[in-house]
């Protein structure tokens, strides 16, 4: 019953007139970037952070946890319509979806991936009020060493499922991590990497960094593999099909696919470095794999669509369980995330739900109302998001470096870190270009002050020795599970890219 | 182009390394981990992992499949943006915006004069609004007191 109270006294706080004007604009605005093709969730929260500065705490969580899952549900529609998935979570959703669109079946597929994702995404959120307060309670005992362990498990994991360029998946960690250290050292009052400027006191900023890495070095990368060029000859007109609802067979013959695919992709996404793309390609295999008809797949199954779209919203909800419960981010989006609570002054972590419940439930509860609304939006704004494809991205570019420059600039008046959003933005490109990881290099931004501050403070309590990590019980536990995901996730890496090779090649 | 943004990447490992070992202190006064300790650690291993990756890519010497077609519009954008964060310095949020969106859709969006000018001027204005009026947001000052 202690959720059950919980739970309402989040809905209390988050429904009021404000607060549910800022999730309807979260979503709206996430569901907008989320369709510009190179632009998720990481992106679309980075650029749209700084929107979020002159409200309240609750109302600013509440739009930014909008705008993340929004970007979720808008990948899609260019993935069904275009053949072009908006990042790679919703690249699953092209094998079926744009085959049932060329097929006539546009207008169908479009309502069933926002249903898929509503269930998907409430089913995750269901399981999250479940299990944050069972986490949060075990990581209760957490000291330094865990904090620690658990910084390089978020890093690990990311990095192993790089896969091949894990080397430069290193690198980009390493440079996270240099970027992190600059600025005074909070033990001893000494500047680092300062260089007599007043501006690096306190620190590289990481809304600049995150904003030119995911928003201007996607755009240049884009550009680069001339998206501008190829325009949206393409796209399907679904309001010229006789029919635009879905069947009740579509709903009944996936009602199952729903509702594996919902446990699949949270217990995925929990996973950290595992996240959304991974469980949509794994929703993917598995259900050809179930299905009375595989050869339909890839040909325009509707079992198809539904199962990615359930998963990659059940895995985008999980991610939520390790930010919220243990502090640290699973992957790019959930590092954004963090930073934004960090900057808030408030630091995710066990203690997190026990000492800030208003805002911890509040950001549960509506994440229900978040998908309820996303579902009515995403089957009666899709005419809006379709004129949306329909900008040319020749023109669309350059408003995103508008956006992308006054956003840095909104933050804190600064020059200096409009300046360095731009830098940001060359180097993201040629780290996109040259497969190196903007996501890494984020996460250890965020996570490097923290890990080093907790390494220090460990070793101070251990006088020097690295044995404290093998003589407490939990940090045992921690090493455990991370060597278990170190050697499992590349097998689990390996599956879904191989259904998704698979799949390519079939198509 | 891959193997010189590389040594770019080792140049700055080493920089970096060197302020952590001549700068920065291992320890502190009190006995305690100093400033240096971390980044002497990250700095080691960011040398030696580039080092590693430039070794592979020496090895491998395959010719890069690069276009050069496909790097014109894209470092037309780069420049552009960076005279965009000139034009900010000088005349501030709204009129610098006018000027780089007209220069930029000219150059991107060739020959839609009318749809051109019209986005120039209604763009920056909504976002204007949005940023100024609506969140009431910090927008670029001129540089220049009187566009202010």
């Amino acid at each position: 019953m202690d959720i059950f109270s919980d739970l309402m006294m989040g809905l209390s706080l988050a429904i009021t007139p404000i607060n549910l004007l800022y999730l309807l604009a979260g979503a709206m605005l996430g569901m907008i970037v989320g369709v510009i093709p190179g632009f998720g969730p990481s992106a679309g929260l980075a650029i749209l952070l700084p929107v979020t500065f002159g409200m309240d705490p609750v109302g600013a969580i509440m739009m930014l946890a909008a705008i993340y899952y929004g970007a979720m549900y808008g990948g899609t529609i260019t993935s069904i319509l275009l053949n072009t998935p908006g990042e790679s979570a919703t690249v699953a959703s092209t094998f079926d979806g744009f085959p049932l669109a060329k097929n006539g079946r546009a207008g169908p597929a479009l309502v069933m991936q926002a249903v898929a994702s509503f269930v998907g995404g409430t089913a995750g959120v269901i399981m999250i009020t479940l299990m944050a307060p069972m986490f949060a309670q075990v990581s209760r005992s957490f000291g330094p060493p865990e904090y620690f362990l658990l910084a390089v498990m978020g890093m690990l994991t990311l990095i192993v499922m790089i896969g091949q360029q894990w080397k430069l998946g290193i690198i980009s960690a390493m440079i996270g991590f240099a970027l992190g250290t600059v600025g005074v050292d909070l033990e001893t009052g000494q500047g680092r990497y300062t260089f007599g400027s007043a501006e690096l006191i306190g620190g590289i900023y990481f809304i600049p960094i995150a904003i030119g890495l995911f928003g201007l070095g996607e755009l240049f990368y884009a550009f680069h593999q001339g998206t501008h060029k190829t325009g949206t000859g393409g796209i399907v007109e679904y309001d010229k099909e006789e029919r635009f609802w879905p069947t009740k067979h579509d709903f009944m013959s996936t009602r199952m696919t729903m509702a594996r695919n919902s446990v699949l992709g949270f217990i995925v996404g929990v996973i950290p470095g595992a996240g959304a793309t991974i469980a949509s390609l794994m929703a993917y295999s598995t259900e050809r794999s179930l299905s009375k008809h595989p050869e339909r797949f890839g040909k325009g199954e509707m079992a198809g669509l539904v199962a990615p779209e359930t998963a990659n919203n059940a895995a985008s909800s999980g991610a939520m369980i390790p930010l919220l419960t243990l502090g640290i981010p699973g992957s790019a989006s959930t590092a954004v995330l963090l930073a934004a609570f960090l900057m808030w002054g408030l630091r995710p972590g066990p203690l997190f739900m026990e000492q800030n419940p208003e805002l911890a439930w509040g950001l549960i509860a509506s994440m229900y109302l978040g998908n309820m609304v996303l579902l009515i939006i995403s089957i009666f704004a899709i005419p809006l998001f379709v004129q949306m494809i329909k900008v040319p991205y020749r023109i669309l570019g350059p408003c995103v470096i508008v956006i992308c420059t006054l956003g840095t600039f909104s933050v804190h008046a600064s020059f200096i870190e409009t300046y360095l959003m731009f830098a940001a933005g060359i180097v993201g490109f040629f780290m996109r270009l040259y497969g190196f990881s903007p996501a890494a290099l984020v996460l250890a931004l965020v996570l490097g002050p923290l890990a080093e501050e907790a390494l220090r403070q460990t070793l101070t309590i251990s006088r020097g020795s690295f044995s404290i990590f093998i003589e407490r019980q939990a940090s045992l536990w921690i090493i455990g599970v991370t060597l278990l995901l170190v050697v499992g996730l590349p097998l689990l890496n390996r599956f879904g890219k191989s259904a998704g090779d698979a799949e390519n090649v079939g198509s | 182009m891959r193997l010189a943004f590389m040594f770019v990447v080792l140049a700055g490992a080493i920089f970096y390394s060197y302020v952590a070992f001549v700068d920065l202190s291992f320890l502190s006064r009190t006995g305690r981990l100093g400033p240096g300790f971390f980044p002497r650690l990250v700095g080691v291993f960011a040398v030696a992992m580039t080092i590693w990756v430039i070794v592979d890519l020496l090895r491998d010497q395959r010719p890069e499949e690069d276009d050069a077609s496909s790097w014109v519009d894209v470092v037309k954008l780069m420049v552009l943006a960076l005279a965009y964060a000139v034009l900010l310095r000088l005349f501030g949020g709204f009129i610098a915006t006018v000027i780089y969106l007209a220069m930029t859709l000219t150059v991107m969006n060739r020959g839609k004069y009318l749809q051109n000018v019209i986005l120039s001027l209604t763009f920056p204005a909504g976002v204007y609004l949005l940023f100024d009026k609506l969140l009431n947001a910090n927008m670029p000052p001129a540089l220049f007191s009187f566009l202010n």
